[in-house]
């Protein structure tokens, strides 16, 4: 149901069944002791997600100012079919939603692009606060070639990473397709530079297990994921989206923001975002007014081209506030008779995920959307005792 | 394999069988308290037993704290374990687990229990002497150390003090020796030894021999107990309630007949007649006085090899076999001068034996009965030949003893020949075995009687225990080496997820079948579909890929015929690729290579020889061996005279058919590293279960998705929860598990 779901809102998710892979449906099903049938893998998928979700630690400081560099592997291993149509269409699509999601979740950091492929690594964008640009530049990856180079990409993406504040953290994030890297030095060097910079490094492989990588991830304390599917790979990604533990050593600091005001009808001008395209399109009455400068934006959240101000609007720091706060987890419950989810109102029959400032019942996709997306209990939202 | 990997804090208190066992680990595995189940019924029964578990489960842990325990609560049933492995490495891994449980059982009871434990290996590894231990060839090492501690050189020391010897060995030999204790009692392994040698100026590997007697735990190489002429030196004083472990035992009927086997080519008999040439200038030099006083020694010192052998108080040795002591040396071998003329004479017999055109197959009888009508060479002073050469040596103060290894080996060639008329056969082959054409004619006497080297040792000790990773079919090792066991039992792996994969690719691509049966090895399209294989695996196995062939021509063949056919470009593309040769150096330089192209990401395929120096004694764990490929059953070469020959006796006198001999042999070699189809019966269990009906016959395009399914599944994090109670057992699971169980029994 996950999938199909999932192949309902993808508009690509059209193959014909022989152009499949070569698959055992049947090996994933399995019979538990009551004889109910169900899919192992989509059994795993919920208790991964679970798992992920309450693993989170309590009350840490949080580096909500980030700097991330996302490495996407341009080489021959991406032209695999394994994923639709293949690794690096899929790959630039997955990372275009989390980019989207990235920075709606991350208002104040930044994002750079790298791609390795042919043994080197080439900057497709700079740090910067704009989801458009890379997207942009994504699209424009459409031939892959050549080996991948860890190594270029890491010591490039620590380059420009260098000169960053100290109260920010510092990412990598690699998409790997490729099982081999052509290094032309020592990388474990490269590591050693990684981790004296703090820089965490975090990989998703898109075929399986390198040893490398993994000891990359271990030594710079990020993670190391290998993706199932395509739906895997999307919740993976999309992980990278909450922020992750400060960094001890990292000093609070105040950081100046502008908070502009969304004018309606201003004189008809073309905001700053899109000038270089030179469209009459753009040319609108409202948009935002950098309160330092004065200049125009029709989007937000953005970094002002002109005075450099981070501007931001309320809702957007408020979004980075479950971060922060997140929701307790629901404990697992078996039941013994049919229940109503509180959230749904579909019938529920052996688990049920319980609340436990207000004892609602939730059944496990109630659960997990409570903790994913609404971040508030709907139980504990609308008893009496709340409002007061 | 992924290995389970484990942090532990607490150690895990176990009931076997009415036997408290502290088992320093979190958690037990099902099969682990299976194992030491088996083990302690063999103990109880005082007889042997062969034990098969998967590598990687834990089976050093399990036999030695369940040994450990057994030595606490029966002291007078069990005096000692001799633990023997194969490699340092392995050598070390096992003091590892000895010092990790003796840790929990100091701090389970308070106090360290009293036991001694040591490892011994080659001086190569425990010299401290600063100059002697920069050597790095271990037989040079064993020479100059020789020179320094040698008896006669310490006597001349007291005569000349500028002559140089040991000050460690002098130190030991005056102070360590009569010390109560040399030793506390403790775990010591090589390193410990070599710093406590150190801090007391003492000769570790002196030491750790003198201690060898008293020590509780010996772990030591296999060639210490097994090696005839080694464990007369070694073990011979061993109590007789001990217990012996040979650990990765599979190839444990081979090293027995290697160890009594011998080879002689041109090239040893020359080398033996300049050792003659040597010996005979000396006698000329030294005085007669000398050479008499020589001879009584060697009189003595077999009369006490006599009344030691009546006392029971050393193992008997087969290359001495009890006749010969009770026998006097022959007369015309008694004097040096005789003795050095009879061993000319045979040497140049051997000379004349070697110069034939073809190949040669005889028994020991005949060959004796031969030299005797040849060159009026008997019996008798051919089989005194080793110790008189040793008493002969020793006497002239030679110190160079490597001159002589070869005028040894033609001594020792002796000994055996007119020792045992059963169970041996002599085979002159005058080209090399496999290439037709090279002149180069080789003696071989070789053993076809696995049980002669190792019959002292299951009539001498309390319990054997044959334990491995690959022992199956297990009822043929008790054929194999003579002995009664107790109990046979293989052990499976149990696992929260599969973490083995075995697949069996019958056909290619194309449909067409792919073997390595000799009759279609030169056809192209199999060498075509095994290259594709190899090239689609290499584009989806991360990491180390190690490949094996049945021998080094079906290697040769098939790579160049993947050059040809662009394949090896394809895999080169993915992959570095490295091949194993003949040359112990390339090896070497090659698998260094390979772990470090693993290490750095690059990725690499090695080209091995299922029989060869590769796949014997080097781990492919975690990411030097992410996937394994046998191109084929490495059945060994059945053209061999030698194998022929040692098939003939199997068959004859333990009603081994040498179709059984054959397949199990094979079969422990692929075992060793994975996977096969139709004789899947003698596989272990552990492969046996995850072979399943599906992932037989299959083509390579199915077996390279299996393959990407399989290793997706794999890099999934595992968490502790899932393996709790499945694969890991806690202390109150494994009493639950165990009262279920009686129940079971009961009802």
């Amino acid at each position: 149901f996950l999938q199909f779901f999932c192949a309902m809102d993808e508009d690509e998710g059209k193959v014909y069944t022989w152009e499949t892979e070569y698959e055992r449906s049947w090996e994933t099903l399995q019979e538990d002791a009551e004889g109910h049938l169900q899919t192992t893998a989509e059994e795993e998928a919920y208790k991964a997600k679970r798992r992920r979700l309450f693993d989170r630690p309590r009350n840490v400081q949080l580096g909500m100012m980030r700097h991330v560099f996302l490495v996407l592997d341009g080489s021959r291993a991406m032209a695999d079919k394994d994923l639709r149509p293949d690794r690096l269409t899929c790959a630039a699509r997955v990372i275009e939603k989390f980019l989207l999601e990235f920075f709606d979740h991350n208002p104040i950091s930044q994002l750079g692009t790298i791609v390795t492929r042919n043994g080197r690594a080439e900057k497709l964008n700079e740090l910067t606060g704009n989801p458009h640009v890379h997207t942009k530049a994504l699209q424009s990856l459409t031939s892959s070639s050549g080996d991948p180079s860890l190594q270029n990409a890491l010591e490039m993406a620590v380059r420009g990473l260098r000169h960053v504040p100290h109260h920010a953290s510092k990412e990598v994030i690699v998409v790997l397709g490729s099982l081999t890297s052509c290094d032309p030095g020592n990388i474990f060097s490269t590591i050693d530079d990684l981790c004296q910079q703090s820089v965490r490094c975090s990989i998703i492989g898109l075929a399986a297990e390198v040893h490398l990588c993994k000891t990359i991830c271990q030594r710079t304390n990020g993670t190391y994921n290998v993706i199932l599917d395509e739906t895997h790979f999307r919740d993976l990604l999309l992980q990278h989206c909450r922020p992750p533990p400060a960094k001890a050593t990292i000093e609070a600091s105040l950081i100046k923001m502008g908070f502009p005001q969304h004018v309606m009808n201003g004189p008809p001008a073309v905001c700053l975002c899109h000038l270089s395209d030179r469209s009459a399109d753009y040319i609108t009455s409202s948009g935002y007014f950098c309160p330092q400068c004065n200049s125009k934006y029709c989007e937000l959240p953005v970094e002002c081209k002109v005075c450099g101000l981070t501007l931001v609007l309320a809702p957007h720091l408020a979004r980075s506030h479950h971060h922060l706060f997140p929701l307790t987890s629901y404990e697992e419950t078996q039941l013994t008779d049919m229940i109503v989810c509180s959230g749904c109102q579909v019938q529920v029959e052996r688990k049920a995920y319980k609340c436990p400032s207000c004892d609602s019942m939730f059944c496990i996709d109630c659960d997990l959307f409570i903790h994913e997306t609404l971040h508030v209990c709907p139980g504990c939202a609308s008893t009496v005792k709340h409002h007061h | 394999i992924c290995l389970r990997d484990r942090d532990c804090i607490s150690a895990t208190r176990l009931d076997i069988d009415g036997l408290p066992v502290l088992f320093p680990y979190d958690y037990v595995y099902p099969e682990q308290y299976a194992y030491m189940l088996e083990l302690k019924r063999t103990l109880d029964a005082q007889g042997h037993c062969v034990l098969e578990m998967p590598s990687g489960t834990g089976k050093t842990v399990s036999l030695v704290s369940l040994i450990v325990a057994y030595m606490t609560v029966h002291p007078n049933k069990l005096e000692k374990l001799i633990y023997c492995s194969r490699t340092v490495q392995e050598i070390n891994k096992v003091m590892e687990e000895l010092k990790r449980l003796m840790e929990w059982l100091e701090r389970a009871n308070g106090h360290a229990p009293p036991l001694t434990g040591l490892a011994l290996s080659a001086r190569k590894n425990l010299c401290v002497h600063p100059e002697v231990s920069r050597e790095e060839e271990g037989k040079k090492l064993d020479g100059q150390c020789y020179k320094l501690t040698a008896s006669f050189v310490r006597e001349r020391h007291q005569a000349d003090p500028s002559t140089p010897v040991c000050l460690f060995y002098e130190e030991f030999d005056s102070l360590g020796r009569k010390a109560a204790s040399p030793l506390p009692p403790g775990v010591y392994d090589l390193d410990d030894l070599k710093s406590y040698g150190k801090q007391k100026g003492w000769c570790p590997y002196f030491l750790a021999r003198y201690m060898l007697q008293q020590a509780n735990i010996v772990v030591y190489n296999y060639s210490y107990l097994l090696d005839p002429k080694v464990a007369e030196l070694v073990s011979k004083e061993f109590s007789k309630k001990s217990v012996v472990v040979f650990d990765e035992a599979h190839n444990i009927d081979n090293v027995c007949v290697e160890a009594m086997s011998v080879n002689i080519s041109r090239r040893t008999l020359e080398a033996a007649q300049t050792g003659i040439d040597t010996l005979g200038r000396r006698v000329r030099e030294i005085g007669e006085e000398q050479l008499r006083e020589e001879y009584r020694r060697l009189v003595e010192n077999l009369k006490q090899a006599r009344r030691n052998r009546e006392t029971d108080v050393h193992m008997a040795s087969p290359v001495l076999p009890d006749d010969v002591l009770q026998e006097t040396m022959p007369g015309n071998i008694r004097r040096a001068e005789h003795f050095l003329s009879f061993l000319k004479r045979l040497t140049e017999y051997l000379k004349l034996r070697l110069s034939v055109q073809r190949v040669v197959a005889e028994t020991p009888s005949y060959f004796l009965h031969h030299i005797q009508q040849t060159v009026c060479i008997e019996r008798k002073p051919l089989r005194f030949c080793t110790e008189r050469l040793q008493s002969l040596l020793h006497s002239l103060e030679f110190i160079e003893l490597r001159d002589f290894s070869s005028l040894n080996l033609v001594a020792n060639f002796a000994t055996i020949v007119s020792t045992y008329t059963k169970g041996f056969s002599l085979i002159i082959e005058p080209f090399d075995e496999r290439s037709s054409t090279n002149y180069n004619p080789v003696l071989h006497l070789s053993c076809n009687d696995s049980t002669i080297a190792c019959k002292p040792i299951f009539t001498r000790f309390q319990s054997v225990v044959l334990t491995s990773g690959t022992l199956s079919p297990l009822d043929m090792y008790p054929k194999l080496l003579a002995f009664q066991p107790v109990t046979l039992q293989s052990f499976s792996i149990t696992l929260a997820k599969p973490c083995v994969c075995p697949l069996v690719v019958s056909r290619g691509n194309d449909q067409v079948a792919i073997t390595s049966r000799y009759e279609s090895r030169a056809d192209t399209a199999v060498t075509r579909n095994y290259g594709n294989l190899l090239a689609d695996l290499s584009a989806i196995v991360p990491d180390g890929i190690a490949c094996f062939f049945p021998s080094y021509e079906y290697m040769e063949t098939t790579v160049s015929s993947w050059v040809e056919q662009g394949i090896m470009t394809r895999v080169q593309r993915n992959k570095l690729v490295f091949i194993e040769t003949r040359d112990r150096g390339e090896i070497s330089l090659a698998l260094d290579n390979y772990f470090k192209a693993c290490d750095t990401g690059r990725g690499a395929v090695l080209l091995g020889i299922a029989r060869g120096k590769v796949s014997e004694g080097v781990d492919f764990v975690h990411q030097y061996g992410r996937a394994v490929i046998m191109f084929g059953i490495p059945y060994v070469y059945t053209q061999s005279r030698i194998l022929k020959a040692r098939l003939e006796y199997l068959r004859d006198q333990f009603q081994i058919r040498e179709n059984d001999f054959l397949t199990f042999d094979a079969m422990r070699h692929a075992a060793q590293r994975y996977g096969r189809l139709d004789k899947r019966s003698k596989l272990p269990l552990w492969i046996q279960e995850h072979l399943k009906e599906s992932l037989c016959s299959l083509t390579t395009e199915e077996a390279v998705q299996v393959c990407k399914k399989f290793l997706r599944d794999m890099a999934q994090p595992s968490t502790k929860e899932e393996q709790v109670g499945v694969s890991m057992l806690t202390e109150e699971q494994v009493e639950t598990r165990e009262r279920l169980r009686l129940s079971m029994d009961f009802s």
